[in-house]
Parts: structure tokens; sequence; C-alpha cells
């Protein structure tokens, strides 16, 4: 440990040189705007500024990359709040309460708890990286298909839970999802499924046309769909001393934040899409534990401050298997260990000792990088919360001209504008009808990584279903889904019962 | 209302039944060695379950109160305001590669602050302008991102 540290401090005087610092601010700021752009998220950042980084030394550009990514993923949260844009998957649960804050007048407040939430995490998540990264690592490394494949079904029923509608209308749009991701091709024998003979549909679903299609473009749609006089008096002009959020708010949020960034910093060495299942466990907790679980979906700043801290926490363990294994487990870390290829660093057990300025200053300028953020985006919360005194007559042309553009920069594919107006179509009779687009998107990311670890737990066990029963972590996995499914049966059961006793009580 | 709902279960189901029909086609194998088809089967088969739990909740559901008049009467302007909205986005879809970016957004800049009942003629042009020029010079210029040329060859 005591190495660790003395190696951290290392990593802190490479990061805090002239040069590190400046590839951390600009990759921070990059970030920031190109996460706030819809359809522009961390992955397609980091992969549009690979080629700007390739006359710098290995350290600086991955230092920039870093701030790119966790630069994004701030803006993405920040169009969740301010637009009900996600700017990518682990921003969805933001939107729920951010959102909603944001209706209420009180995006600045939302911004402000995302930023301290995330610095907060952290700066926990770097000491919880020198700390526990090895064992931890250790105990991810147990996992096996069957784990996975437990802890994802576990994912969905607690998703399916997250937003208190119908859990049935929730699990139809998980399995949805899920179908429509084994569009293209079979992730274990190559075969093609449900392509109907179109090259488009061979690399499968894109899900940033889905994403913006179900959230952005129905967003705009539900909008349009009023009454002009109406269009003209939803503009939210927010005070400003309502840009900063209170004391209240602050002491409403701290114990989100502690614990967002514990669930976020535990998941995040979990293989897997870590930042979404993080947000989600940590959305639940606090729906949970919280005095008035009515208030999550209405505005809840616990259910801003919770997720976003856990995201953060997330996206920074999830640097683990990344660097000590060499296997990334999401698609922004794949893309950053391509770029750390690129820059002749291999990834796996002996990066440590081989290249110890990279590995011990890319973690210390993450905290630097945080702190950057916090410094950036704070003075700038009025900046941002000032998109909504655009009135929405103008606001939403805008928005549908972005997503538009937003989407073909992705792929250049008009294919895909036409898959995002599709899903918009969709997702805007979903909402008037109350179904939750959120399961159906976190699906088609899961969904293929689901069934390779089914179809893998099966070869395992020559075809017997046991084994998700027999192996101790994903039988309680299991059971953590039983208990998620049994309470609202049982809840609707009391219920029941109880209306039927006061039926035949006032009938007597 | 509920007409509405088992419309929904309905729809579902065969969303449900499709797949499995397709899955079908497949190849299935067997759990020790599952082929193609396995999984999707398995998701159609669950989503017909679920579309079936579904439809089968309704049954025990008391009828909602049917919407007021007033309600059902609200904004009839807005569905063909959004219609037209969507519309125009897909027309400029349509029209990306032929016109090229510049033109395309301009004009369907135009076009939706026009459905959206901004008539003011300054505003009219100045706002698409702006922004065409704008996400003109972010995208292509400052991020280097190719995007349709069209007939103007911008």
């Amino acid at each position: 440990m005591v190495e660790s540290l003395q190696q951290l401090l290392t990593g802190f005087g490479i990061a805090a040189t002239i040069t590190n610092l400046l590839y951390c601010l600009l990759g921070a700021v990059a970030g920031t705007l190109v996460g706030i752009l819809p359809g522009l998220g961390p992955i397609a950042g980091i992969a549009l500024l690979i080629p700007v980084t390739f006359g710098l030394n290995p350290t600086s550009a991955i230092i920039m990359l870093c701030g790119i990514y966790y630069g994004a993923m701030y803006g993405g949260s920040t169009t969740s709040i301010l637009l009900n844009v996600p700017g990518e998957t682990a921003s969805v649960i933001t939107c729920i309460d951010g959102y909603q804050m944001a209706r209420k007048g009180r995006a600045g407040p939302a911004l402000a708890i995302c930023a301290i939430g995330s610095f907060t995490a952290g700066t926990l998540g770097l000491f919880g990286m020198v700390l526990l990264a090895p064992p931890l690592a250790q105990a991810a490394l147990a996992f096996g298909p069957p784990e996975y494949f437990s802890l994802m079904v576990c994912g969905f029923i607690v998703l399916s839970n997250v937003t208190g509608g119908s859990l049935i209308k929730s699990l139809m749009m998980a399995v949805l999802g899920l179908i429509i991701g084994t569009v293209g091709l079979d992730p274990v024998t190559g075969e093609y499924r449900f392509t109907f003979d179109t090259t488009y549909l061979l690399s499968g679903i894109e899900f940033v046309a889905v994403a913006i299609g179900l959230f952005g473009i129905a967003e705009v749609l539900a909008n349009v769909d009023q009454p002009l006089e109406k269009l003209e008096q939803s503009v939210i002009v927010p005070r400003f001393r309502d840009l900063y959020p209170s004391l209240q708010d602050l002491k409403a949020s701290i114990g989100a934040i502690l614990r967002g960034a514990g669930i976020g910093f535990g998941v995040g060495l979990i293989p897997g899409p870590a930042p979404v299942i993080a947000t989600y466990a940590s959305y639940m907790v606090e729906k949970r534990i919280s005095e008035h679980p009515e208030a999550f979906g209405e505005g809840a700043i616990e259910g801003v401050a919770g997720p976003e801290s856990a995201n953060n926490a997330a996206c920074q363990s999830a640097f683990i298997p990344l660097f000590v294994l060499g296997i990334p487990f999401a698609p922004p870390t794949a893309i950053l260990l391509g770029a750390l290829m690129i820059h002749g660093v291999v990834p796996g057990p002996m990066m440590i000792t081989e290249h110890p300025d990279v590995f011990w200053g890319v973690i210390a300028s993450m905290y630097i990088g945080n702190f950057i953020l916090l410094l950036l985006n704070l003075p700038f919360i009025p900046f941002f919360a000032s998109i909504l005194r655009i009135p929405k007559k103008v606001l939403l042309p805008l928005v549908m001209l972005f997503c538009l553009t937003g989407m073909y920069t992705v792929n250049n594919s008009i294919n895909d504008i036409w898959l995002m107006l599709l899903m918009g179509g969709l997702g805007y009779l979903m909402r008037k009808r109350a179904f939750d687009a959120a399961p159906l998107l976190l699906a088609l990311v899961i969904g293929p990584k689901m069934e390779v670890a089914f179809r893998q737990s099966l070869m395992l066990s020559h075809g017997n279903f046991g084994v998700f029963f027999e192996r101790p972590v994903s039988l309680t996995f299991l059971l953590a889904t039983f208990l998620f499914l049994g309470l609202p049966a049982f809840r609707f059961m009391i219920r029941r019962l109880g209306a039927g006793a006061r039926n035949e009580g006032g009938s007597g | 209302m509920k007409r509405d709902e088992i419309i929904e279960g309905v729809v579902l189901f065969l969303c449900g039944a499709g797949t499995v029909a397709l899955s079908l086609q497949m190849p299935i194998g067997t759990f020790r060695m599952a082929g193609s088809g396995l999984f999707p089967l398995c998701l159609g088969i669950a989503l017909m379950l679920l579309a079936l739990l579904y439809l089968a909740n309704l049954l025990f559901q008391k009828d909602a109160e049917p919407p007021s008049p007033k309600a059902a009467a609200a904004s009839p302007g807005a569905a063909g305001q959004m219609m037209l909205f969507f519309g125009a986005s897909a027309l400029a879809v349509l029209c990306l590669n032929i016109l090229g970016y510049p033109l395309t957004s301009f004009l369907l800049m135009l076009a939706l602050l026009w459905i959206l009942g901004i008539r003011q003629p300054v505003l009219l042009v100045s706002l698409p302008l702006l922004t065409a020029a704008g996400s003109y010079l972010l995208f292509v210029q400052f991020l280097r991102i190719p995007l349709p040329k069209g007939l103007i060859g911008l």
C-alpha cells in the first residue's frame, strides 16, 4: 500500500507538469463540448480525437484521451438534465430526475450536484484504486459466464423496477430490446440473424440511433405535440439564486454521493457495462432508502447525485480491468485500449512495471481532470442553464437539427438517421402509452453480452441449467432477482387482500 | 382506453410470435451447443408470455373512466403540427444527399420554425442562416467530419 501511494505521488509529479495539465484541460474541455452535442458521446469523441494525439508522447496522449472520456461523460449528463437527451447510456438514469428538476427551474442545482458528486466520487475512487485495486481485481477475475448472466438478469429486474411504472410493461420493453439486440452477427457462431438480406443490418442495430431516437427525438415530438401557446408558456427561466444548490440540497445529496461512489467503484470492477449498472443500482438504492420515494421521478436531487457519483466512480474503477488485465469491458475503454496500443503501450499485468509513468500518470491525471471539470463546470452553470431561456419554438428545431447532424456524424450514414427517426416515432408512441424506453435501450446494449454469457454457461455445463444455481455468486444474483421480482407481486397481493378485507367489512 | 391497451398487448404478442417464427428458420441446436436461433427463440417466447400476462391482467382490471370530452378534444391542431414537424425532418433526410448539408439544414430550420409559428422575417431567415453556417463550421471545418456536399458542393 505504501508503495502504491509512493507511485501515486510520482504519478502526480508526471500529471502535474505544465504540458500534461494543458492536455488534461484540453481533453476535459473538448470532452465536455462533445458530450453536450447530442449524438456525439464519449465513444465518438475519443474516436474522433485519437488522430489529434498522434504527435504526443504516450502519457500526454492518454491523459488527453481520458480527459475527453470523463469530460464527455459530464457533458452527457448536461444534455440529460437540460434536454432529456442522454449523451451516453450511463446518463439515461440522470434524465429521470435531472430533467424533471430542469422543468421545475432547478437545472442549476442539478448540474452543480453532478459536478460536485462526480468530483467527490472521483476523489474517493482514486484512493479506492490505490488501496483496493489488487484484491478487487482478483475478485472480479473469479466471475465466469454464469455469474455474468445472472448479474445481467438481476440488472434487468432492478432496472424494470426503477421508474416505478408497470413492471410487466418494463419487462416487455427489456425483452423487446434484447430481441432488437440479436439483429446482426451472431456473437458465437458468426451467422447473420434478422438482417432480411440488407447490408445495413449486418453490423446490428446502431445503439446511438436508438438512444437519440427513443429519448431525444421522442422528447422533441412530445413537446411539439402541444398547442403553440403552451410552447411559449413552458419556457423555463431559472432565477440566478436558483442556479446553485442550496445548503438543503447539499445536505440531501451528500449521503447519496457517498453511497453512489461506493456502489460505482464496486460495480466498475465487474466486467460489463459498469457505469450503466452502477447508475441504476445507485438510483434503486436511493429510492429504496428514501423517506420520500414518491419524489423520485418528479425531480429528487438524490436521484441525480447518487447515479452521477456512481457513474464517475464506475468509469474510474473500470480502468482497473483495462490496465491490469488488458481487457476493456465497455466501448469507451475499448477505444482507449486501441489508443494505448497505437502509442506502443500494451495494457496487462506488465504495464505497471514496464510503463509506470503512463499507469500512475494517467491515474493521477484522472483526479486532476475531475478537479479541472469541477472548476470548469461550476462557473459555467449559468451559461448551460441559459440554454433553457431559449424559447421552445426556437430550441426544438435546433435540437432536431443537431440530433440529425450528430447522428449522421457517427457513421456518415443516412440509414442511421432513418433508424433514429423511426425510433423517435416509436419512442413518442411509447411515451403516449406509458411504456418506459430505458429498459429497451439498456437491453439493447447488454443483450449481446448476455447472450454470449448464457450460451457459454450452457456449453460449460453441457446444457445443464443448474450451473446458474450451483455457483454461489451466480446464486446470490439470482436470489436478488427473485427478491426484486417477488416484492411487487407481494405488495400487489397485500393490497388485494387489504382491499378484499375492506370490501367484506363494508358489505358486512 | 382498455381497447388501446388490448391492442398494445396484441401487438407485442405478435412481435414475440414473429420473433419465434423467424428464429425457427435458424439453426436452434441444443442447450449444450446452442444454435444462432435459440436465444431469440427464448426471447420471442418470453415476450409472448409477458404479453399474455399483460392481457390477462387487463381482464382483472376495472374499466378506467372514459376521458372527459374536453380532454379528448384537446389541441386537435397539435397532432397535425407534430406530424408536419416530423414530416419536414424526414423530407430533409431525403434531400440531404441531393441538396447538401448547408442548404438542407437552412431549409429544415426555416420549415421547422415556420411550423412552430415563427413569422418574423428577420428571425425566420437569420436563425436558419446562423445555424446552418455554425453547424457547418463546427462539424466540417473544426471537427473535420465530412457531411453531404450535394449539388452546391460545400
